[in-house]
């Protein structure tokens, strides 16, 4: 027994004079752990058991509807009362003040003093129980309060499964995200709100059959209506005190600002070196449309030219209907000399060059324009599969307008499978470092340098790798060059986020970015990533390493 | 008067010089062409050209480059560079190098032959161009 528990307190309703029946002395008996407290009236009583909130109270019966008043008063919330009666007093009445919610009677006459005990014994025991399991209940009551506070306020949405991947239980911010009610949830597979289900899948599996802890995987929600929401999971298994499953419970993070920021960020940063790559692309579209509009010209002089021809050949034909060997034969002379003055031979050879050399010059506008375009574009909310060598290429062919008077490109390229990505994102990475090697050979000096484009396909994984003969980074340098604004380019070359950028778009697509340089020799930035996307994103972060 | 002048056009970019060998072609010069600097320093050994027109953007050899070089070779010739590159070429260099003048790309058709045209007469008058190469070898051997 604790404590608390070591001292019963009873209080004694009666007069303080006298000790009605000996009624004090019976509960003094009781031994040093029983403290009796005593109130003259039930007034008093009431207030001494607000205070001090005694186990037991004892009351005799004759009190003038006094007891009726305490019995009334306790009768909801306890504690018990035991009413002394009279032994002449009828069953009658003890029925009576059983109804008045007495908890037990004890009359007068023999052996009075010790079934009183008893009594009061009985009855504080009683009380216990009752108290202990109302306490208990209260506990209950709070901590389940409290719980559904937590998980109702908390900043994720939480989802309990039963071993099957049925919902159990989802919180309001997981009625958010899954664009249901509870009531529409519960039962349903919780695998059906992912936009990809086997990817969904395979992350409950995970925890339900792996009994693995799933930190922070990526993925996609898709609401009743339509919409998705990319999210990062957290999902462990849920085990009874048995050991035996009992299912897994899964936490949401709404990722929706977070790629709002990444989608900005990596739109301005690609703005940007749009900005840079300007003066060069205005170039390389300027020489075609140059020629293209050259060539207009001189086949517009062509025209006339054949138009001159067409008239002559016109009096030649007019001259033949007219029968006339003269006429025929001076017009045959005319359209003679004008096709050796027009040297018509070498027009009509030459006006189909200028017409092919135009569209092979306007389909190159068109493609750098393409090209542009489509490095400008926005990624779309979901991957895509999509051929990484095209995005390479696409990406050098901008970034060759600018530096191809400085630069080799050599291209060694293995076909590779399609691999699930944000293309855009990926173009993005690799603008920054063909940037970066069109600047590393720029800083090297006037002789112009190679970029080297290798693929490889490495199975699970493909991997492309920018080698350039660059000055390449200082040692105490490597370790930096991936934090953002980290930069020791000039002011207006760069910003410092390519790096970090490359780093953070390969790392969202679970693959590794690896650069080995040294100083005076060159460069190699390895990217690799996996062909399918993987459903939890590394743990580890890629960080550089010199070679 | 002299015979046809020898023309030399030196661009990069192939469909230029086609494109530049069709506007001139009723010019009265006998038109050579080549792709890079170091073919057209090839062909001026062996070529006593009285005009060049030279990109200035290339790979390995530049404009200026070529030009400076190219006076040394053919210090009668008139030089002209041809560019799209505004502000890649300063007046200094045009002044160093004794460039007889310097013309937009896109072009203007009659702008271009008129210049061509008083470029081949200044190559005619040998003694300021004489002087120009001089300047630009001098310019040369400075800037070794």
């Amino acid at each position: 027994m604790s404590e608390a528990d070591a001292a019963v307190r009873i209080l004694l309703v009666q007069p303080n004079e006298v000790d009605l029946h000996g009624v004090g002395n019976a509960l003094a008996s009781l031994g040093a752990s029983v403290q009796v407290d005593m109130a003259p009236d039930v007034r008093r009583a009431l207030r001494r058991i607000a205070d001090s909130s005694p186990e037991l109270v004892v009351a005799h019966a004759e009190g003038n509807g006094e007891t009726s008043a305490l019995l009334e008063a306790l009768r909801a919330t306890g504690p018990p009362v035991v009413v002394i009666t009279a032994d002449a007093d009828s069953t009658e009445v003890a029925l009576d003040l059983f109804q008045r919610g007495a908890a037990e009677c004890v009359a007068e006459g023999p052996a009075f003093a010790d079934l009183l005990r008893q009594t009061v014994l009985e009855q504080i025991q009683k009380w216990r129980e009752v108290t202990e399991r109302r306490d208990a209940r209260r506990r209950v009551d709070d901590l389940r309060r409290y719980t559904a506070d937590v998980v109702q306020t908390m900043n994720g949405g939480l989802v309990v499964l039963d071993p099957s991947g049925c919902i159990r239980f989802a919180n309001g911010e997981a009625e958010r995200l899954l664009g249901a009610k509870f009531v529409r949830l519960q039962g349903r597979p919780l695998s059906n709100s992912f936009s990809n289900a086997g990817e969904g899948v395979a992350i409950l599996e995970r925890a339900l059959r792996g009994g693995e802890r799933v930190r922070s995987a990526e993925s996609l929600l898709r609401q009743p209506e339509g919409s998705t929401v990319p999210v990062a999971i957290s999902c462990a298994p849920l085990r009874e005190s048995s050991g035996a499953r009992s299912g897994a419970v899964a936490v949401f993070q709404d990722l929706s600002e977070i790629k709002q920021l990444q989608r900005q960020m990596t739109q301005t940063e690609k703005m940007a070196s749009i900005g840079q790559l300007a003066a060069g692309v205005a170039h390389e579209i300027n020489n075609p449309a140059g020629f293209v509009d050259a060539n207009l010209r001189q086949m517009s002089e062509y025209a006339a030219d054949l138009q001159q021809l067409w008239e002559h050949v016109t009096g030649l034909r007019r001259a033949a209907e007219s029968g006339s060997m003269e006429k025929i034969r001076s017009a045959a002379g005319v359209l003679e000399a004008s096709i050796e003055e027009l040297d018509a031979d070498f027009l009509m050879r030459d006006l189909a060059t200028a017409i092919r050399e135009s569209q092979e010059g306007s389909e190159r506008i068109r493609h750098i324009v393409q090209d542009l375009r489509d490095f400008a574009r926005p990624d779309p909310d979901e991957p895509e599969r999509a051929d990484l060598i095209h995005c390479v290429d696409s990406t050098a062919n901008i970034v060759w307008s600018m530096m191809k008077h400085s630069v080799i490109l050599q291209k060694d390229y293995q076909p590779l499978p399609p691999i699930e990505c944000f293309p855009m994102q990926l173009k993005q990475v690799f603008m920054n470092l063909l940037m970066n090697a069109y600047q590393a050979i720029l800083a090297r000096g006037a002789e112009p340098g190679t970029v080297r484009l290798r693929s490889s396909d490495r199975g699970e994984h493909v991997c492309v790798e920018v080698i350039d003969d660059g000055v390449g980074i200082p040692a105490e340098n490597l370790d930096r060059i991936c934090d953002p604004f980290f930069t020791t380019k000039d002011v207006g070359v760069g910003m410092g986020l390519g790096l970090s950028t490359a780093f953070s778009i390969v790392r969202r697509h679970g693959g590794e970015l690896e650069i080995h340089s040294e100083e005076g020799h060159g460069t190699r930035v390895e990217v690799v990533l996996p062909i399918k996307r993987p459903v939890s994103l590394p743990k580890r972060r890629a960080t550089p390493r010199a070679s | 008067m002299r015979g046809p002048g020898k023309l030399l056009l030196v661009d990069d970019e192939p469909r230029v010089l086609s494109s530049l060998r069709r506007t001139l072609r009723r010019e009265g010069f006998e038109i050579f062409t080549a792709e890079s600097g170091s073919k057209g320093l090839a062909l001026l050994e062996e070529q006593d050209v009285d005009v060049i027109v030279s990109d200035h953007k290339m790979p390995r050899m530049d404009g200026l480059q070529f030009l400076g070089r190219a006076a040394q070779l053919r210090p009668r010739a008139a030089r002209l560079i041809l560019t799209g590159w505004n502000g890649a070429v300063t007046e200094r260099d045009l002044a160093r190098l004794g460039i007889y003048a310097l013309l937009p790309k896109p072009w203007d058709d009659g702008e271009l032959k008129a210049v061509l045209k008083s470029a081949y007469a200044a190559s005619a008058a040998a003694i300021p161009s004489r002087l120009a190469g001089l300047r630009a070898r001098i310019a040369g051997a400075r800037a070794s």
